[in-house]
């Protein structure tokens, strides 16, 4: 039989094959690399007595023909609950007006000034482009835009990767540039300005408090710079090391964060609004190496991060992936974070000296140790999709930064504890 | 404060870019265990982007892995 | 097989790896006994020798040639088991040593599937002819490897016969395998790779082996119908398919389509790595 020119080869070889092999039923060869993945997570954050956060991420990333990939995520979180204020603990009940300079909260005696005002939910669009430029070169670009009732953010990046040796070496270097506007409910404090407390119900509270106030908000542009390696060693072993710059200017400083200016006895004369500089540098190292055991695989990391706020951190986080007999996998995380005070940290001000130019009290830029251990269980289920469950528990330590303590503080808890629990379920499809 | 120079920067980048060139590596056929999945640098990356805003906001120093994280006004 | 063999079964049974994996190699080890043109004793060798006559076959061989047979008619004759005794006459060794027009028509006459005739219980071709199950021997065994391997398990499973690759399905979580393919005969910038999550991929070409006279290329990809080399074929194609054998066929009928290898393909929408 003599067949026409242009016929359809894959389907009379199929024919063929299927006398041949005796198989009915022939799959199709190709990937199913067209179509939309997604990744979904719920997260839940809680601090005994202080924050409670939620946390919804829906991810979704396609593959088209020339392996160009595009990935867009959705996050949504909402924050509730009460965050340190900065000021001390005192023997006797304290009272704060609120960031907002509608109403006051009351601290008891002995209790570390929390600020229970803080409700938030955040909106944040992610989108990154990647393809392929030539066989070994890959390039990038994405963007970032972040909402919430007070703050806004938006993002853009670019990153380019090269392959060498085989596809064993791969160097990148990647810029960011981002701009984030700050405009709380009831404007920024001015600088070390004293926080207004009196009467909030008397008829010159408000024009009182805006005083203290400038009536705008403020915002800060952030320039980041990564470079990084990432080195196969041999068919167990893979490294990735980076460095990272990161420059931002402008405003910095936590508008709702105060300061105590406390007598000889330690005794809380008045709270201060916090000031930081409006420039910080920051260099980070990073390594991260990946070994393939037998069946199970060992994520080891670590980082070093300076800046010219003085600050050191050092960071060891560690995954070790167990596959277990039924297919699942369960995930042993441990993680360890240490860092020194930024140079203007002051867990409180002693009243008659000269005010320093910058200072915070705030315990997130202070000395601390911190603390996650959690636990990851990982169940494939059928055509691909995987379901997992994650819990952590993460505690901070702050600690004292050599800061002799005066009076009545001596006496008090100046560095509490924060205890949190995390737990997530992660589905993907 | 201090400031550490970008030169020792690009020189530390570059020794290490050129040891790594010597005998490291596989043959693509031997990419079997390297092609998992959970060999990737950033293999959860839903789970990396969560954890990076928590640490974010609750401690002073962000990123590393990749750009510093941030937008958002949790710090 | 003349080339290295492998399965790998994405699983942590060791017991139950070595199992599938001495059943296929013994599945493969009988495919060549059976097949192999340098055997005299195997059914090809035997075949070969006795042209001229009808020869009984069995069932396995009838399916074979018949697969075979519809391979010629869907590459109208470009895809031929009968060309193998070009080889007389062709020695690929990189020399200027091209056959002569006289010695290339005196073998023509020898060469032609249409001149053979099967049933299924019998096969006949005329005296000096010779058939080389080759092009699709070894692909045949990674197909049937395959089936063995999904009959005694569920495991994802790949199997490799010196480059003919199937698999059995995704890896586990759906992962694609992830192939290099590199052909001995080309430089290592040219390596592939290549996902696949169902079906086969087979590579046909070998930069290697050539003729030069005259700054004229011959290449070992031989047009049946001439008797010469085609010409400019790509010098590897890397073809997806279903099925090994099908893809091993694609692969080999992309070469014979000279310089038009690619446009074929892709007119045929067919998934293919080349390399020029």
């Amino acid at each position: 039989m003599q067949l026409t020119d242009k016929k359809n080869v894959k389907a009379l070889l199929l024919t063929a094959t299927t006398t041949l092999l005796g198989t009915a039923s022939v799959q199709a060869a190709e990937t199913k690399a067209d179509e939309w993945q997604f990744d979904t997570a719920l997260m839940y954050y809680g601090e005994t007595d202080r924050v409670t956060a939620v946390e919804a991420i829906i991810a979704g990333s396609k593959q088209f023909g020339n392996d160009e990939i595009l990935s867009l995520k959705l996050t949504v979180d909402t924050l509730t609950g009460a965050s340190a204020n900065g000021a001390v603990a005192q023997n006797t009940p304290q009272t704060f007006t609120r960031p907002s300079g509608k109403g006051q909260y009351q601290i008891k005696a002995g209790e570390t000034p929390l600020d229970d005002t803080f409700k938030d939910t955040r909106l944040q669009l992610t989108g990154q482009w990647t393809q392929p430029l030539t066989e070994r070169d890959i390039w990038s670009i994405g963007g970032n835009l972040s909402k919430e009732y007070d703050y806004f953010s938006a993002a853009i990046n670019s990153n380019i990767a090269r392959d060498f040796n085989k596809k064993n070496t791969t160097v990148s270097a990647g810029v960011s540039f981002a701009f984030d506007q700050i405009d709380p409910e009831g404007g920024i404090p001015n600088a070390f300005h004293t926080m207004l407390i009196g009467d909030v119900d008397s008829s010159n509270f408000a024009s009182d408090f805006d005083a203290t106030r400038k009536e705008s908000g403020d915002d800060k542009t952030t320039v980041d710079l990564l470079l990084g390696l990432t080195q196969v060693i041999n068919r167990n072993m893979l490294v990735q090391l980076n460095y990272s710059y990161s420059a931002s200017s402008g405003y910095m400083t936590d508008p709702f964060k105060v300061l105590s200016v406390v007598d000889q006895q330690g005794i809380s004369q008045t709270y201060l609004y916090e000031n930081r500089p409006d420039s910080r540098k920051k260099h980070a190292f990073f390594g991260q190496v990946k070994y393939h055991f037998d069946t199970t695989i060992l994520d080891t990391s670590y980082r070093y991060m300076m800046d010219d706020w003085e600050i050191d951190s050092h960071t060891v986080d560690t995954k070790y992936i167990i596959p277990l007999a039924n297919g699942h996998t369960i995930e042993p995380h441990f993680r360890f974070y240490t860092q020194t005070a930024a140079e203007f940290y002051k867990p409180f001000l002693l009243e008659g000296q000269v005010i320093p130019q910058f200072a915070s009290a705030d315990y997130r830029i202070g000395e601390m140790d911190a603390m996650t251990i959690g636990m990851k269980y990982g169940i494939p289920l059928s055509d691909g999709e995987h379901l997992s469950f994650r819990i952590a528990y993460y505690q901070q330590s702050p600690k004292s930064d050599g800061t002799q303590a005066v009076g009545q503080l001596n006496d008090l808890e100046l560095y509490s504890k924060v205890d949190a629990i995390m737990a997530q379920i992660s589905y993907s499809f | 404060m201090k400031i550490i120079s970008n030169q020792k920067v690009w020189l530390l980048i570059g020794v290490l870019s050129l040891s790594a060139c010597s005998s490291l590596g596989v043959e693509p056929w031997e990419r079997d265990k390297l092609a998992k999945k959970e060999m990737l640098p950033n293999s959860a990356p839903i789970d990396a982007a969560l954890d990076d805003h928590i640490y974010f906001s609750k401690e002073a120093s962000s990123g590393g892995r990749s750009f510093g994280g941030g937008g958002c006004g949790c710090n | 097989m003349a080339s290295p063999c492998e399965v790998l079964i994405d699983c942590n049974d060791k017991l139950l790896a070595n199992n599938i994996a001495s059943a296929i190699a013994k599945e493969a080890w009988r495919i060549e006994d059976k097949y192999s043109r340098y055997n005299i004793q195997s059914v090809c060798g035997q075949l070969n020798e006795k042209a001229g006559q009808s020869c009984a076959i069995d069932n396995e061989t009838f399916l074979l040639l018949q697969f075979a047979d519809q391979c010629f008619q869907i590459s109208n004759g470009l895809f031929d088991i009968t060309s193998g005794i070009l080889r007389k006459i062709w020695h690929f060794d990189c020399s200027d040593n091209i056959p002569t027009q006289k010695e290339v028509s005196h073998l023509l006459p020898f060469i032609g599937w249409s001149k053979t005739s099967l049933t299924d219980a019998t096969f006949t071709m005329l005296p000096n002819m010779e058939i080389d199950l080759g092009g699709i021997g070894k692909e045949y065994a990674v197909d049937k490897a395959i089936l063995i391997a999904k009959k005694m398990s569920t495991y994802p499973t790949l199997i490799n016969f010196g480059g003919d690759i199937a698999v059995t399905g995704p890896r586990n979580e759906n992962q694609a395998w992830l192939i290099g393919v590199e052909h001995p005969s080309l430089k290592e910038k040219n390596n592939v790779m290549v996902k696949i999550k169902t079906g086969a991929i087979a590579t046909s070409g070998d930069a290697n082996r050539y003729l030069l006279k005259n700054g004229k290329r011959y290449g070992h990809v031989l047009n049946v119908k001439t008797g010469w080399s085609v010409e400019e074929p790509p010098n590897a194609i890397t073809v997806a398919a279903p099925q090994c054998i099908q893809a091993g066929f694609l692969a080999t009928l992309a070469l014979l389509h000279g310089k038009d290898a690619e446009l074929f393909l892709s007119d045929q929408d067919i998934k293919y790595w080349a390399i020029r």
